[in-house]
């Protein structure tokens, strides 16, 4: 009764070795759970069932592994598969066999719509490679002249712009619209702002710098004219008050006390209280740098335009 | 686009049942069906001329702009993100808009998907080799996509995606590497062309590994002329 696989096996063996051949087909969980070897009623033998679910198993497999093959107009395993499906279907009693009938036949019919429509399409004799060629001469490549074998290959050298050969002689068969964009872009509000920070900042620097340079004249110049006094009269005390004020002009006034600052700052003058406690000015010398550098003060002198205009009538 | 409003107009019985037809709509808002003429009516006289020939101009500009990708245009995003309230009015907004279209730019509005209602523009005007602008930059792209199309076509229709990767390999862009102008060939094939319409890329049942074939899409179907794919066969064949 059971020749078709593994022919001559005693059937009511239940070891499976014949379902098992796949190893990971059987998802049945159920045991056997009659004794071997006794002569039962192929319809309720478990075993037998399984092995004719396994076999239908096996051949849903082989359909679907083997599809190019069975695909192939050049021989006739489909219908081998189909005429195997049918003895198997004989000895199906239960539903779970009749399922995987069904699977294997749903199988089994895709691969036939695929065979048929593959002999419709064998008429038109269509060869992508053959195309492929074409069209690599058809994109401009160079072939090289090293013999006929190249030309078949499509071997050489494709130029650049071989796409864009293609595309242009697509476009006339496209009926695109043309998509639409703004002519000049749209703005951007970014830039600006980080240039105009770094304008401002290289104005603010440069206008630093001539601050800078214009208060390093002014120091010297009054530095000069500290020197000046002091040679012509290396005894007397200057007083610092005579030396800043002008007593035409109380931002003048201002500006001197400023610079003055600045050369008692960098330790090229020095303020001193005389005997009558009024401050002094002297330029340093310097041999006494050392000792004047060693000793440094600091003091806030202030002045105000009532001080200034009474100062006027002093001076 | 995101926004999910729940709009306050009212509904007829009739345009409530038919609310499972429309399944791109979100489940916040409720489905866009095509009003009635009296409903149409009733609506041109709640706004002014003007303000129509606004929405008009709203949709066209929406409509461009959706076409720079070549995305199609969705009815219901239309109505959600541009008409809301004109919504009673969109019958008579389509047909400006499509008029507008059709003779300022000389474009057409075709309905490539009447289920789920997407549209895109096609031109009105046929390019010949003779009339093409010569100095404008082409798009390599298309010349791809012309490429899979006329397999497609000379094919009867549908193909397998391994057949396309062996024409396109011999042609020296392979989907597994970076090419150099089309970049992820793979994902512009099966994706980017995919979403433009251009081709459909399914899966062919009962197959085990999975197996994906590839058919014209709606858009082609529309755009791609098949005399002329027949023409360049032919000149190339040569």
């Amino acid at each position: 009764m059971r020749k078709s696989k593994g022919g001559g096996e005693d059937p009511s063996r239940h070891n499976g070795s014949t379902g098992r051949r796949r190893g990971d087909r059987n998802s049945e969980g159920d045991h056997d759970g009659f004794g071997s070897g006794s002569l039962q009623d192929d319809d309720n033998d478990p075993a037998t069932r399984r092995e004719i679910r396994s076999k239908y198993r096996d051949l849903i497999n082989s359909v679907q592994q083997n599809r190019e093959d069975m695909l192939s107009p050049s021989n006739n395993k489909l219908t081998e598969v189909l005429e195997e499906a049918n003895k198997l279907f004989k000895d199906v009693r239960q539903p779970r066999e009749a399922a995987l009938d069904a699977q294997l036949l749903v199988v089994a019919t895709d691969l036939g719509k695929e065979k048929a429509s593959q002999l419709f399409a064998e008429g038109s004799s269509f060869n992508p490679a053959a195309f492929a060629v074409h069209l690599l001469s058809f994109m401009g490549l160079n072939r090289l002249e090293n013999g006929d074998n190249e030309e078949e290959n499509g071997e050489g050298y494709l130029p650049n712009d071989a796409w864009d050969r293609v595309a242009r002689r697509a476009e006339c068969c496209f009926r695109t619209a043309p998509t639409f964009h703004y002519m000049m872009g749209s703005f951007h509000a970014e830039p600006p702002p980080p240039k105009q920070r770094i304008e401002r900042q290289r104005k603010l620097k440069k206008m630093e710098e001539s601050h800078q340079e214009a208060t390093e004249k002014e120091v010297e110049r009054i530095l000069g004219y500290l020197k000046s006094y002091y040679q012509d009269d290396p005894t007397t005390p200057i007083s610092y008050y005579e030396f800043v004020i002008d007593p035409n002009s109380f931002s003048r006034t201002v500006e001197n006390m400023f610079h003055a600052s600045f050369l008692i700052r960098d330790g090229l003058a020095r303020m001193y209280l005389d005997d009558d406690k009024l401050p002094c000015i002297a330029p340093v010398e310097e041999e006494m740098e050392g000792a004047a550098s060693t000793s440094r003060h600091q003091c806030v002198t202030s002045i105000s335009m009532k001080t200034w205009r009474v100062s006027q009538f002093y001076l | 686009m995101t926004q999910r409003k729940r709009l306050s107009n009212s509904q007829t019985p009739s345009q409530s049942k038919r609310r499972s037809d429309s399944l791109e709509e979100d489940d916040g808002d409720m489905p866009f069906t095509q009003p009635s003429s009296s409903q149409v009516q009733r609506g041109m006289e709640k706004f002014t001329n003007s303000q129509v020939d606004q929405k008009v101009a709203e949709v066209l500009q929406y409509i461009l702009v959706k076409d720079q990708k070549k995305i199609p245009v969705r009815r219901a995003d239309l109505v959600r993100n541009i008409l809301k309230d004109y919504r009673n009015v969109y019958p008579e907004i389509i047909r400006r808009v499509v008029q507008t279209l059709d003779q300022v730019f000389g474009f057409k509005l075709v309905e490539i998907d009447t289920k789920n209602h997407l549209y895109i523009l096609i031109n009105k005007l046929e390019l010949s080799e003779a009339t093409a602008p010569l100095n404008a930059p082409s798009n390599p792209k298309m010349g791809l996509l012309f490429v899979i199309l006329s397999v497609i076509f000379m094919k009867r229709g549908v193909v397998k995606e391994s057949l396309i990767w062996n024409t396109l390999k011999k042609l020296r862009v392979d989907p597994g590497e970076k090419h150099a102008l089309f970049g992820d060939v793979k994902k512009l094939v099966t994706d980017e062309f995919v979403r433009q319409r251009y081709l459909e890329f399914v899966r062919v049942p009962h197959t085990e590994p999975i197996e994906y074939e590839f058919r014209w899409g709606q858009r082609a179907e529309v755009e791609v002329s098949k005399a002329k794919i027949l023409e360049f066969m032919g000149q190339v064949s040569d």
